[in-house]
């Protein structure tokens, strides 16, 4: 066992992150210790990662301790970079967080500026002036695999500066593999900017966010509800002015106590009724716990989309119908926010002659397909196809003949008219499909009137298995 | 097949009629046009014969956009409604469906009082559990108010009090005769029983004997010529037909 973290009382004492347990335990024998969880602890840091949406939209996870800020654009909101950094802080330190920050135009100069940065010592780093910035700092900013430092470590380089003249080729010398040799380079170059860093960030990238800090924390529902009403107005404007809807909104509820909640809709088309927007988030508002107060509520747009405004007619009489699909969308909205996204669906038909792949289920996207293709020329078809065909046992006259006795759902029933076969074969062009049988359908009807379709899997000495195996697949009204 | 369509539903009544009484309404008693009504299984596997009597209903009443609510469990026990097949033969007035499949009852009672007070489609089917007298009562007050009938297809199971318009019962019955092949089932026939009825009281337990043609542009052998397999549509004709495309 070793120790992962250690606390600034621990620290004092001698016992340092990496020690064995029973090292420090000797150094310190009051010490109390607890299981490192990993589940919990990056459960938590994703936690704090959405709370600290509130500052910049665009947050990344970096490794099992560190976020990633992506401040551009944003801070002068909060009155300047020095002034963000401080109320950011702030906020830690009252939800007593230990943390260390830097600012950089790099990820890699403002991870080590703040790997190094003391507890409520702020540096920013100047753009362009990240050379000079990270000279004097410990090569271990520079997040390298721990085999890495100890080789540099026994070069004699222990500064970032050090780095900065050498000979590149004499490094991959002295490095066992080119990979980690590069791997040095590479954090170096990006640090300095001469190479890029992609950050994939946590929350897809807003293109319209509206904000509404409350003077007095929301407590309950009602307020939230409220609240929302006022961002969707003010969301609904921006995007009218740039002529845009948006298929998903995302409501960001930020808690004074340093935690966060969220909820989101998706519409079927492009959206920005603002009465639309409060109506879908209805079903979803109760989720919100306000828990010890709510100071900032955030409403953002994303999936933007051109508005398709369509003019509806009239009257219903001049179009002979009364089906509206822009209603029809609004509906299937509400029904997903509360069921669940794409709970609501149409039938789209396929090119396929097997009755189960004759039509797919897909969300509805608030758009029915435009041409129906005509049926294939076939037989007559039930009117409701079971999942799954279900095993029949079947009593025939001759082999290849239709069924005059079947079990089915273990009830024996009498059938005393039929119709077939109609052979189905198999799609033999898919790969997937090499080993079916074809399908003699039969349409039959038993004593009490009910009408089924039957078929037998399979022809007698196909050669693909058995003898062949009768199912039920459907219902005649 | 895609020239089929239901063209004629009543065709005889088995119990000798009652005489109506004026000012209510004639068959089928406002099914799909207005309110909420039952359609429930006579016993287990009748639940087709169910779908293709709410089908023709809908498609009399010439509803164009129908949000189609089915529980899981119905459609685990009585398979999928085939919307394209559905489409060819039963329902071609019908422009779109909605297909909802979830597995609580109240999210299913929930969605169609939703789609009801929506009016964003004209016609409601939900099939589920027979709803409680409270639930029925809600569905009926929101169809009401806003004009959007719905039609529930319940299990043979389905008894006691409703708060809906009318209760129908459907069995499958023998098909007719089919002219074209001795052995093969012919035109579907179904025997239906008006249970309840709030809007015309007087016709509560009629039978109605109904067939759902579905060969209007077929040849029919002539008199004479045909086999006597061929049965004469007896009855009395009450057409309730589209317009054959």
């Amino acid at each position: 066992m070793d120790i992962v973290c250690a606390n600034q009382r621990a620290r004092k004492q001698g016992v340092v992150d990496g020690l064995r347990f029973t090292d420090a335990k000797a150094r310190a024998p009051d010490l109390t210790a607890a299981h490192a969880d990993r589940a919990a602890e990056a459960q938590s840091l994703k936690r704090l990662a959405h709370w600290m949406v509130r500052w910049s939209p665009f947050i990344a996870l970096d490794g099992e301790e560190g976020l990633i800020l992506d401040t551009a654009g944003c801070d002068h909101l909060f009155g300047g970079e020095a002034k963000m950094m401080k109320a950011i802080s702030m906020r830690f330190d009252e939800a007593e967080i230990p943390h260390r920050m830097g600012l950089a135009s790099t990820v890699g100069a403002a991870m080590a500026v703040a790997l190094c940065a003391k507890q409520g010592v702020h540096t920013i780093l100047a753009p362009g002036r990240e050379k000079e910035g990270l000279q004097g700092l410990p090569i271990a900013a520079l997040r390298l695999s721990a085999s890495s430092l100890n080789r540099l470590r026994r070069f004699g380089l222990t500064r970032i500066g050090q780095l900065y003249d050498l000979d590149r080729r004499a490094l991959h010398r002295r490095f066992p593999s080119k990979e980690a040799a590069n791997a040095v380079v590479l954090r170096l170059d990006q640090a300095l900017g001469r190479l890029g860093e992609p950050i994939s960030p946590l929350l897809p990238n807003p293109r319209f966010a509206c904000r509404l800090s409350c003077a007095e924390p929301l407590i309950s529902s009602e307020g939230v509800a409220a609240g929302l009403e006022t961002l969707s107005d003010q969301l609904s404007a921006a995007l009218a002015t740039s002529g845009q809807g948006a298929q998903r909104f995302t409501l960001h509820a930020f808690r004074a106590d340093g935690t966060s909640a969220l909820a989101s809709i998706a519409t079927a088309r492009p959206e920005r009724l603002a009465e639309r927007i409060t109506y879908l988030f209805r079903e979803r508002i109760g989720s919100i716990d306000p828990g010890y107060g709510i100071d900032l509520l955030m409403l953002t747009a994303q999936r933007l989309g051109a508005m398709t405004e369509s003019v509806a007619p009239l009257s219903a009489e001049l179009t002979g119908t009364r089906f509206d699909p822009q209603e029809a969308s609004l509906l299937a909205d509400k029904i997903n926010a509360r069921l669940g996204d794409g709970a609501v669906t149409i039938r789209v038909p396929k090119e396929s002659h097997i009755p189960e792949r004759d039509e797919r289920s897909e969300p509805f996207d608030g758009e029915f397909p435009s041409h129906l293709a005509p049926p294939p020329q076939a037989g007559p078809r039930p009117l409701r196809l079971l999942r799954q065909p279900e095993p029949l046992q079947v009593m025939a006259a001759v082999p290849d003949g239709p069924p005059m006795r079947i079990t089915w759902r273990r009830v024996p029933r009498r059938i005393l008219k039929a119709e077939g076969p109609e052979r189905i074969a198999p799609e033999w062009w898919k790969l997937s499909e090499k080993r079916s049988r074809a399908r003699d359908y039969y349409r039959i009807e038993d004593d009490q009137g009910r009408r089924y379709w039957v078929y037998r899997d399979g022809l007698y000495d196909d050669g693909r298995g058995g003898p062949p195996q009768w199912f039920l697949h459907g219902f005649f009204p | 097949m895609n020239i089929m369509g239901v063209r004629l539903v009543k065709a005889s009544t088995l119990l000798p009629s009652r005489q109506a009484v004026s000012g209510e309404p004639s068959f089928p008693f406002g099914l799909a046009r207005s309110g909420v009504q039952e359609v429930a299984e006579a016993s287990f596997g009748d639940h087709a014969a169910v779908t293709g009597f709410a089908l023709a209903a809908a498609e009399k009443a010439g509803a164009s956009g129908v949000l189609w609510i089915t529980g899981y469990r119905q459609s685990q026990e009585h398979g999928r409604l085939v919307e394209r097949w559905a489409k060819g033969t039963f329902a071609s007035s019908v422009e779109a469906v909605l297909h909802l499949e979830t597995r609580k009852r109240e999210h299913i009672l929930w969605a169609a009082e939703e789609a009801i007070k929506s009016r964003a489609v004209s016609l409601v089917m939900v099939e589920t559990e027979a709803p409680d007298f409270t639930a029925s009562r809600r569905l009926s007050l929101a169809s009401e108010a806003s004009g959007v009938p719905a039609i529930l297809l319940l299990p043979a199971r389905t008894e006691g009090s409703t708060a809906a318009q009318a209760r129908w019962r459907v069995a499958s019955g023998a098909s007719l005769p089919n002219p074209f092949d001795g052995q093969a089932p012919g035109v579907p026939v179904w025997n239906v029983t008006l249970e309840r009825c709030r809007t015309a009281p007087s016709q509560v337990g009629r039978h109605f004997t109904l067939r759902a043609d579905d060969e209007p542009l077929s040849l029919h052998p002539s008199q004479g010529l045909a086999p006597d397999k061929v049965a004469p549509r007896a009855g009395e004709a009450f057409v309730l037909h589209r317009i054959a495309g």
